[in-house]
């Protein structure tokens, strides 16, 4: 009963945007009744820019910004995963205050960054600012899944002769593939729902990622609701992470547990 | 211990020594290991015996003093510019590769031609009876199967010095029993000196050629199971050497006399004293069983004292069933004298 109540909870609104998605604008703006419709995807799909432009330019900003983010929070948290403890921990300490910085102070200066750097309206130079508010999780995430890698394991590979690129490549990314999975997911779905910066930072029309598209549709007019277009905007939106999550559950969890238990 | 010859091969330490912050974890240690030959680092946990295993092995750096391998100055080398090969208590092996890939991966990156690799994989899975391992897991294997692994992977280095840190402590009594036949085999038949860890008087004293009692970081005696057995030089080495291990009775004023327990002999106080014996009235405690031995647990003057004693002897039947009063006698050559502050052997 309790789980039957949960799943109501939390498929609930889901469905029920699956369920608005569909229905004329007529039915859901109340008096006429019944009847299925496509129309409303049809719209979004030949729109201009056609929907899908936006979910590229999502999925373009989403992985840079995972691989900038990664590039630079792997080295990290190796690094403090074998300094000394207590220095290690003065760093994680500032490392976590920084992301408890809030993040809406930062969008004026941010802007001022993207004018004098002429990194307005391009896609890849979004990922800077992503990579820079997730990196103190990422490197946080992949801290503590590197000091659950037991050190012999390194120093063997060290008494094999292997120099650090050979260790890192060979013998502790392997082992850390559930946590880097997890933790690329977990910037991924912040990229891809971040708002505020990629609405400051893009004006262009067809570079526009799905956040502020989707704005756009739901104020396009001042006299209806677009109730239709908003719900098959966020179908299609979601579609895509909700495919990534079913795919990789299992290591999206065995990652985000890994520092619960030892190996 | 010889004093500097110009070719002296093998493994040779100098007054190493290594301290973290106010702890020295190691003082003054000075030894030589030859070609060919096992040494065992025997100790306490904390004696310094994998702090010094460590340093040679360059995972950790020696304070000062040096260590010299097959000739050459290696104290300051990275580890993998040593020709040393390590195997560690928990293994490490690589858990997602397979068995053949942990044996073959360190000598793919250094790049040894792909059929030299095979080559000496095979024979090395042979040599181990792994073959039908090849291509499990780690956690796919028993406890005797990682070790062998692991001992295979130190083999395929074909290093000039071998390093084993506790390498049979995770396997049951039994296992580590039978191993130990075969491992001495396989590290003789390399010709590489061998530094072998342990806190375990039996393994030691099993494999090694000659045993190095370690105890804070200071070397309390080196020489082979039999020397450090019948001669100890202080109550310490006596101690830690012998199962059950040595009695210490306070004898003398400030002197303490150590008498193994197989040395001591249950007879009837009215038996008659000859002038090489020594007699001491006891009272008995209780009896523990080995099966073909027994162990007497007595009271001597305030202490505990223990009796070892063939199930058949007349000492066991005597500590069994006899109501009168009875004596421990032993031959006063079998005595070993220890000063009671020092610990120092009194000769």
């Amino acid at each position: 009963m309790a789980r039957l109540l949960l799943l109501i909870w939390s498929l609930g609104p889901m469905l029920w945007q699956l369920y608005t998605s569909f229905r004329p604008s007529a039915v859901l703006t109340g008096g006429a009744r019944g009847g299925w419709t496509l129309e409303h995807y049809q719209q979004l799909l030949n729109g201009e820019p056609p929907f899908l432009t936006y979910l590229l330019n999502s999925g373009i900003v989403g992985l840079s910004s995972t691989v900038v983010t990664l590039l630079l929070a792997i080295p990290c948290a190796y690094a403090l995963s074998r300094m000394q403890a207590h220095r290690a921990r003065t760093i994680s300490v500032a490392v976590a205050a920084a992301a408890a910085f809030p993040a809406v102070l930062l969008f004026l200066a941010l802007l001022e960054v993207a004018r004098d750097f002429h990194l307005a309206n391009n896609l890849l130079a979004l990922s800077l600012p992503y990579a820079g508010l997730c990196l103190p999780l990422a490197i946080l995430l992949l801290q503590a899944a590197f000091r659950d890698i037991p050190v012999e394991l390194e120093e063997a590979a060290l008494m094999e002769g292997m120099s650090l690129w050979q260790r890192l490549r060979w013998v502790l990314l392997p082992l850390m593939a559930p946590a880097i999975s997890s933790a690329a997911l977990l910037i991924f779905i912040f990229c891809w729902n971040e708002y505020p910066i990629a609405l400051t930072w893009l004006s262009q029309a067809d570079l526009l990622t799905l956040a502020p598209a989707i704005a756009r549709i739901a104020g396009s007019s001042i006299f209806t609701v677009p109730y239709g277009a908003f719900a098959a905007a966020t179908v299609l939106g979601s579609a895509p992470l909700l495919l990534i999550m079913l795919l990789f559950q299992r290591q999206i969890i065995s990652g985000l547990t890994q520092g619960a238990i030892k190996g | 211990m010889t004093s500097s010859s110009p070719a002296r091969t093998g493994l040779v330490l100098s007054q190493l020594c290594r301290r973290v912050g106010q702890q020295t974890l190691l003082k003054d240690l000075s030894l030589e290991v030859a070609p060919g030959e096992i040494l065992a680092l025997l100790g306490p946990s904390g004696c310094g015996k994998s702090t010094t295993l460590r340093c040679v092995a360059g995972l950790d750096r020696a304070s000062s003093g040096s260590i010299e391998l097959a000739g050459e100055e290696i104290t300051a080398r990275p580890p993998a510019e040593r020709n040393v090969a390590m195997v560690f208590q928990s293994y490490a092996l690589y858990p997602h590769l397979s068995v053949r890939k942990n044996l073959s991966l360190g000598l793919e990156l250094r790049r040894v031609p792909q059929a030299e690799i095979e080559d000496d994989v095979e024979r090395v899975l042979a040599l181990l009876q792994l073959e039908a391992c090849r291509e499990r897991k780690p956690a796919e294997l028993s406890g005797g199967q990682r070790q062998r692994v692991a001992l295979a992977r130190a083999l395929l280095r074909k290093p000039a010095l071998f390093l084993l840190d506790e390498p049979m402590s995770n396997l049951d009594a039994q296992l580590r029993e039978d191993l130990r036949g075969e491992l001495r085999g396989i590290l003789r038949s390399t010709g590489a000196p061998v530094v072998y860890v342990t806190h375990d008087q039996h393994e030691a004293m099993g494999l090694a050629d000659r045993i190095a009692v370690l105890k804070t970081g200071e070397l309390q005696q080196l020489g082979s199971a039999a020397e450090l057995y019948k001669d100890p030089q202080n109550q310490f080495v006596a101690s830690f050497l012998g199962s059950p291990s040595i009695n210490l009775l306070p004898l003398h004023p400030g002197e303490l006399v150590g008498l193994r327990p197989e040395h001591l002999e249950v007879v009837e106080a009215s038996n008659p004293l000859t002038p090489e014996l020594a007699a001491l009235d006891a009272q008995r405690e209780h009896l523990e069983w080995l099966g073909d031995r027994v162990i007497s647990h007595w009271r001597v003057r305030g202490s505990s004292v223990k009796v070892l004693s063939d199930a058949q002897s007349q000492s066991a039947a005597l500590a069994q069933s006899h109501n009168g009063p009875l004596q421990l006698r032993w031959k006063r050559e079998h005595e070993l004298h220890f000063e009671q502050a020092s610990g120092r052997r009194i000769r």
